[in-house]
């Protein structure tokens, strides 16, 4: 075993890692290596081939692959390491990690601060309890994606989606383009899980029916799929008898979420949300493991890969100060918590040394004018509409964090009609 | 054409019962075939059950199915460690609620000690409560069984059957029995009839699970009768795996051992099963009603449990013979044919036990056709492929030193690496169903998203296929339908 001590390492070369090393290095750390599990620097945007990235970083509209490959190209002249098809399997909690790979075997990587970045998954069949057969052709949207545009397979020629999470509607799109029929895209919400862009561009341009408030009640085939049975829902996501079809299809893609991937977090110790499913951190990045920090979609899953990279070069940002004992000494503890329209949030808490940006996302749309706030007068905003698919976010300010009264240790965002 | 084969057992049926028999056959020079239709094996019964191994309370004394059990958990305990079988010795207990159920729990605590069952007692919710914190408070009473313990029902059906390869026996996959060979006066049994050929034998032991009358009838045996009875369940997310450190059952009821709560061995939790009669012998899908009825008994024992927690269900049928006890028997006319149904629960944990008595019964009755000498190069061991996941880091590295291809992690779930898959492909799986009952690649909390892929990928490789050949488990469980653009070639040469 030869064991590698750096001053920064970063779990996971997504869009989230690579920024996350760039920042690093920008702040300051010596040695920055970036770990990624697959072959190739990317994550899942590798796959993602499908132009609309970039537009806030760069100004212009890039696929996936292109969009990371200017991120790349840029932590190479940052200076930051690269270590691919490297698997981490152990997590401590003074940050350490188990880690190996082909060339090198199994070896040890401490650091000054590590950094998670593993990115989120896609929640499978079994999560979302359909009941009926298990056969082939029951995929999640993010798999089929993988095998269209990487292996280049189809996995199939007739196809469901359950689910308008935005992999789905992108692979609904992709499936049309390959000559396969997509017989119709099911939601169990009353609203769309995915971006109302991808509704228009990938749904709505191609003809292909969208149900909102139905679901797939039942798989069929033993060996292969050989139907679904569709179903409308009421307001409380039960079935409605009498209203099940059945749909021949030989492919069914599920969108149906995507859940933090944080077993490397665990393991090492950091406290995990129970509604989030990712670390609970401070604004500075930080779990609570104080040299651990994590960013990006491992923590709260976020609706544009922008804004994921942004979080990631923060974050680097201040591990690269923990590891060289200049990140900002917290001044006070100040919970963060969800209004009547949010669940989803993150940090859970400020430190109040420093700016603070909250993330979060609306449990139900508003189709209207409505205010996007932060309690005590820290924050207010109009908007034209707010929706669950869609990432809000709050501002805090340091000067307006430092007025507060002492007895101030909770602080509400939300967002109401207006 | 196939060609004839000649051997002097066959064994139709590749499940528990099967393989253990085979395994312990073995130990015999013959030459022995077990044929079983599915594409891998567990298949079945065996495949989808609770993966319990029964302390052997629950039968009445004096049937065959009391006798077996008690024997059959010891037998798994003296050989889980010669067949590199993962066993999780964590006791159970029945949980009762109120002074009826504590009554029904001194019958079982009279009917174990009856069957010889060691170290049974019959304990106070405190104590249970101490030893499983989440059970629910309303339990007054509980009876506990330290020898009740918890298989990985996959790896137990590899190991005896592994073991019985490499001491000779002949695993025939993808081989439906569809008539039996008897002789002319239909006195003897003279082979199996398949869809991939004769075999001839003068021995044919009937071990089909739910399709065991069904055998019997072919040999003219109306005797018994089977009713599939399915039952339903979810596996929960690994990070739930220690809610419960035991199995547990809820009071027994008229309509079975109901819903139980379970650490699987690999620190999953397992719920179910259902007990649903049904008619047809095939269909193993679940039902939303079912499902809710399990998620609703196993909250009724342990409320924290939610079905958020879900990463899978299944559904499996047990093989229920309208005798209540096992039919363990060879029959007179035709002479050589052996049946071992009706093993429905506690048929697994019976099934080591099993195989003993019907090689017994085999030497008492059928000596005049086969001949049992011993296999002097009879081994009775056999390795697992390395679980790497639950090795130690040094153990890891030492691995990985010697083959990368243990540093090439493939299913990041469960830690499984392209070595062990290639491996698995190597003793005989041929899809990926199979890949992930050797290895447990695909079984984790993503459920093959990630990895199924390139799971795909080594078999293809490894098997010399292209991908789209390669089958989620067999028959025409093809994965993909092509490459991409073919479409454009077909409907250009409309």
């Amino acid at each position: 075993m030869s064991d590698i001590h750096v001053d920064v390492v970063v779990v996971g070369a997504g869009p989230a890692g690579v920024a996350a090393g760039i920042g690093a290095r920008e702040a300051g750390a010596g040695r920055v290596l970036v770990i990624e599990r697959d072959w190739d620097l990317g994550g899942i945007l590798q796959q993602c081939i499908h132009p609309g990235f970039g537009l806030h970083t760069f100004k212009e509209e890039l696929t996936g692959p292109e969009y990371m490959h200017r991120w790349v190209r840029w932590a190479h002249d940052a200076g930051v390491e690269f270590m691919t098809n490297t698997m981490v399997f152990g997590a401590y909690p003074d940050g350490s990690l188990d880690v190996m790979n082909p060339d090198r075997g199994v070896f040890r990587v401490s650091a000054g601060a590590t950094l998670l970045a593993m990115g989120c998954r896609e929640r499978p069949l079994g999560a979302v309890n359909i009941p009926g057969t298990r056969p082939a052709g029951i995929y999640t949207a993010g798999t089929a994606q993988r095998f269209v545009n990487m292996e280049g397979y189809m996995p199939g020629e007739r196809a469901v989606i359950m689910g308008s999470g935005d992999i789905g509607l992108i692979m609904a799109r992709r499936m049309i383009w390959e000559g396969a029929k997509v017989e119709a895209v099911f939601e169990i919400m009353p609203w769309a899980g995915g971006l109302r862009r991808n509704i228009a561009q990938c749904l709505d341009d191609y003809g292909i029916p969208f149900f909102l408030q139905h679901s797939v009640a039942r798989v069929h085939g033993r060996d292969r799929l050989e139907g679904v049975t569709a179903v409308k829902v009421d307001d409380d996501r039960r079935p409605l008898p009498g209203s099940e079809r059945f749909i021949p299809c030989d492919t069914l893609l599920l969108a149906v979420g995507l859940i933090p991937e944080n077993e490397l977090s665990r393991m090492a110790g950091a406290q995990i949300h129970p509604v989030t499913g990712g670390p609970v951190i401070n604004e500075l990045y930080q779990t609570t493991c104080p040299s651990i920090f994590a960013a990006g979609n491992v923590v709260i899953v976020y609706d544009l890969a922008d804004w994921v990279s942004q979080e990631g070069m923060a974050a680097g940002r201040n591990a690269a100060l923990y590891a060289t004992g200049r990140l900002q000494a917290p001044v006070r503890r100040i919970e963060i918590a969800g209004g009547a329209n949010v669940r989803l949030f993150s940090p859970h808490y400020i430190t109040g040394g420093t700016d603070a940006t909250i993330y979060f996302r609306v449990n139900r749309p508003i189709e209207g004018r409505c205010r996007v706030f932060a309690s005590h007068g820290l924050y207010e905003r109009r908007e034209r509409y707010a929706r669950p698919g869609e990432m809000n976010e709050v501002r805090l300010k340091k000067d307006a964090l430092a007025a507060l009264p002492d007895g101030a240790t909770r602080i509400v965002v939300d967002v109401e009609e207006a | 054409m196939h060609k004839d084969r000649y051997y002097d057992v066959v064994i139709v049926g590749a499940g528990i019962v099967g393989s253990a028999l085979a395994r312990e056959l073995s130990a015999w020079s013959l030459r022995i075939a077990v044929i079983d239709r599915a594409s891998d094996i567990p298949s079945g019964a065996s495949r989808a059950n609770s993966a319990m191994i029964h302390a052997g309370y629950d039968d009445e004394p004096g049937t065959v199915k009391a006798a077996l059990c008690a024997e059959g958990n010891r037998l798994y305990r003296e050989l889980a460690g010669p067949l590199d079988i993962t066993l999780l010795n964590c006791g159970s207990y029945v949980c009762g609620v109120g002074d009826g159920d504590l009554a029904k729990l001194e019958l079982l605590l009279d009917q174990g000690r009856e069957n010889g069952v060691p170290g049974l007692e019959i304990i106070g919710a405190d104590e249970l409560h101490a030893a499983e914190p989440n059970v629910t408070p309303d339990v007054t009473h509980a009876l506990r069984a330290p020898t009740g313990a918890i298989i990985n029902n996959f790896e137990a059906v590899l190991a005896f059957m592994d073991n019985a390869q490499q001491n000779g026996v002949d695993l025939f996959l993808e081989t439906e029995l569809t008539s039996l060979l008897l002789s002319d006066d239909r006195g003897a049994v003279t082979g199996a009839t398949t869809n991939r050929g004769v075999f001839f034998a003068p021995v044919v032991i009937n071990a089909s699970g739910t399709s065991s009358d069904l055998v019997a009838g072919m040999a003219g045996d109306h005797s018994f009768r089977i009713s599939p009875i399915r039952g339903e369940y979810y596996i929960l997310d690994k990070n739930y795996g220690h809610t419960v450190n035991s199995f547990l059952f809820s009071c027994p009821t008229d309509r079975g051992k109901g819903v139980t709560v379970a650490p699987t061995a690999e620190r999953n939790l397992l719920i179910g099963p259902t007990s649903q009669l049904q008619e047809s012998r095939e269909d193993a899908s679940t039902t939303a009603e079912g499902l809710a009825e399990v998620m609703d008994g196993a909250r009724a024992l342990v409320p924290s449990i939610t079905p958020s927690m879900a990463i899978t269900t299944f559904s499996g049928l047990r093989a229920s013979a309208d005798t209540k006890d096992f039919v363990i028997n060879a029959l007179d006319s035709p002479h050589g044919f052996v049946n071992v149904a009706g093993i429905k629960s506690p048929g697994f944990t019976a099934a080591p036990a099993i195989a003993r008595r019907v090689v017994d019964l085999m030497k008492d009755r059928l000596s005049d056709i086969i001949t049992f000498v011993p296999n002097r190069k009879f081994v009775p061991e056999r390795r697992h492929i390395p679980r790497f996941e639950s090795l130690p880091v040094e153990e890891k590295a030492r691995l990985a030193a010697a083959d990368p291809r243990y540093a090439q992690i493939v299913c990041r779930c469960e830690t499984v690496t392209e070595a062990q898959i290639v491996e698995a492909i190597r003793r005989g799986a041929r899809t990926v169903a199979a890949v992930k009952i050797w290895t447990r690649a695909g079984a984790g909390r993503c459920q093959g998203g990630f990895c199924g892929p390139r799971v795909v990928a080594i078999l293809a490789r490894e098997l010399g296929i292209p991908p789209d050949e390669v089958t989620r488990h067999g028959g025409h469980s093809r994965l993909l339908s092509g490459r991409t653009k073919d479409y454009w070639f077909r409907e250009a040469g409309r």
